[in-house]
């Protein structure tokens, strides 16, 4: 990988953090860096790569980068609880909008 | 008490928090938790917040979720009339010759770049077989008035089958004014025909925009447009603006040119990634940066003269305001989940080629037919209900997209395949890198932000999201 000297390593312990966060925390950082996740043992090790991108803050600092992925992981485990606890009443939502339950509404008198 | 589906964002210290339907409220970082672990209880004030914006509901109550379902429905009612507008390519010869065209103009050849009658008659048949009660036939080019005869033949021929089909027709011819006259405006006025143009700001701006033989674009689009107020009403017609590089420090002056012309708003849009603008590489000129600061002051300036009681909407933020003001649907075909392609636009080009969106004609006029439908042979359903076009649609939800799922704007934004074909050549594409992303993020933030600390703009930009 080039710029192997500014990379960057981050680990999550597989036990606490789920690979689904991670990687959407990954995808979220596209453009700013690009972030390999491989499993070692009991651990994911998410390496992070710096990319120039005029567009994007500068996330060269590497303390600056961690951070962000931090708090990206950190936002993602919390949407993740969202869904867990809000798929089954939004599906509801969507079959009361869209669905068989808004034909049965339509269909009262 | 339970959770109730909502999207967020970091935003600062705090977070921007929304609702299924895109209704905001800012939350510090303890708030969003504990709303999400509901450790919220009547009088604590955060409960309340939540309960108002739809956030959680009492254990058992179905009120909630049905204002949502009624609100999330409305928002989407546009699926029940699937495609109003029809454009038809009526030539695509042009005698003006811009660097950014997105339509690869052509300026020889007659009998090659226009419209046959076969094709017309064919793509009006498409047209009327559209479920939409009220449809719009929109005539574009090249410069739709090099084939006059054609759009006058169209409009005599769609006016005899709406009533047949009983269907109401409108009508725009989206032209740059040069070559409109008495008899042009004549037709209009009779067949109630609007007229939409651009007009990029004063004449030396425009006019290096937009070359043409004489240099004098400007002139004629500018008497065209007096013309066509004196004659069909100034509500008759409409222009739009094209952001270029040369555009970026002059956005007042090009506010000011509308004003001086009596035209009732300004839409700040930037260059589009089809066409003369990628061949010419005016696109790669500025960055969605450099355009969200153009953006920015020019929205400023606009608000500085409404403040003065002159009503003039900026139509890029209306469009947003409307969809978080109201839960109307909203016609606008870029800014929609499923996509407007095909669902809200099908386009017949001069040779009877059909396309899922005008920008998928640009694109095809580059070599790339992914958008390319069928042809005027077939029927509306079969170019509807294609494979290619429901892969496209389907692919490029917002609702299910990468980021998108979680995005707290999702409510407000829309999928814009095309864009993201042409940019990346992924019609879903990777938001990080999305400038139309980056777009819509910029603008509604603005807008949020405004809305939260200058009441004065605040009440203007609510009346022109219609409340």
């Amino acid at each position: 990988m080039g710029g192997a000297t500014t990379d960057l390593v981050v680990e999550f312990g597989a036990a606490v953090q789920s690979l689904g966060a991670l990687q959407a925390a990954a995808y979220r950082l596209i453009g700013s860096a690009t972030c390999q996740i491989d499993q070692v043992a009991d651990h994911f090790v998410c390496r992070l790569t710096p990319v120039n991108n005029p567009n994007k803050k500068s996330s060269h600092d590497s303390e600056a980068l961690r951070i962000h992925f931090l708090d990206l992981v950190t936002d993602e485990n919390l949407r993740e609880r969202i869904a867990a606890r809000t798929d089954g009443v939004r599906n509801v939502i969507l079959a009361l909008a869209f669905g068989s339950l808004a034909s049965a509404q339509n269909d009262r008198p | 008490m339970e959770l109730l589906p909502l999207r967020f964002e970091r935003a600062g210290k705090s977070y921007l928090v929304s609702n299924m339907v895109g209704d905001f409220v800012r939350l510090s970082g303890d708030e969003l938790n504990r709303l999400v672990d509901l450790r919220v209880r009547p009088g604590d004030g955060l409960y309340e917040k939540a309960y108002a914006a739809h956030l959680i509901t009492g254990e058992g109550q179905t009120a909630q979720r049905q204002l949502l379902a009624l609100r999330l429905r409305s928002r989407m009612a546009y699926l029940r009339e699937p495609t109003p507008l029809h454009i038809f390519v009526v030539t695509l010869r042009c005698e003006h010759s811009c660097p950014y065209c997105q339509v690869s103009r052509q300026s020889t050849d007659r009998s090659k770049f226009d419209m046959s009658e076969e094709t017309a008659r064919h793509a009006l048949n498409i047209a009327f077989e559209s479920p939409s009660k009220r449809i719009k036939i929109e005539f574009q080019g090249g410069e739709p008035l090099l084939n006059f005869p054609m759009i006058k033949n169209i409009v005599a021929a769609a006016r005899t089958q709406a009533g047949t089909v009983g269907k109401a027709v409108d009508f725009v011819i989206a032209s740059n004014l040069a070559l409109l006259d008495d008899t042009v405006l004549a037709f209009c006025k009779s067949n109630g025909v609007l007229l939409s143009t651009s007009l990029d700001g004063p004449a030396d701006l425009h006019n290096k925009n937009r070359p043409r033989p004489g240099g004098n674009s400007h002139e004629l689009a500018t008497r065209g447009i007096r013309r066509a107020q004196e004659v069909l009403g100034p509500e008759q017609i409409g222009a739009l603006m094209t952001t270029t590089e040369a555009s970026l420090d002059r956005v007042e002056e090009i506010v000011d040119e509308y004003l001086r012309l009596d035209l009732d708003g300004i839409f700040l849009r930037p260059l589009s990634p089809y066409g003369f603008a990628v061949k010419t590489k005016a696109i790669r000129k500025y960055n969605s940066k450099g355009w969200l600061e153009f953006y920015a002051r020019g929205l400023r300036y606009v608000l500085e003269i409404n403040r003065t009681g002159r009503h003039f909407p900026e139509f890029y933020a209306t469009l947003i305001l409307k969809r978080m003001f109201a839960d109307r649907p909203l016609g606008y075909v870029d800014l929609r989940s499923p996509a407007g392609i095909g669902l809200g636009a099908l386009v017949y080009n001069y040779d009877g080629k059909v396309f899922a969106s005008d920008e998928g004609r640009m694109l095809a006029e580059m070599g790339d037919q992914t958008f390319e439908l069928g042809s005027v042979a077939q029927s509306y359903r079969s170019l509807v209900f294609s494979d290619k076009l429901l892969d496209l649609i389907g692919s490029s939800l917002t609702q299910c997209a990468p980021e998108c799922l979680d995005c707290v704007y999702e409510a407000h934004c829309g999928a814009d395949p095309v864009y993201h074909h042409a940019t990346q050549a992924d019609p879903v594409g990777m938001k990080p890198l999305s400038e139309f992303c980056a777009r819509q993020k910029g603008v509604t933030n603005l807008l949020l932000e405004i809305l939260e600390t200058s009441p004065q703009d605040a009440a203007i930009l609510r009346r022109w999201g219609g409340m």
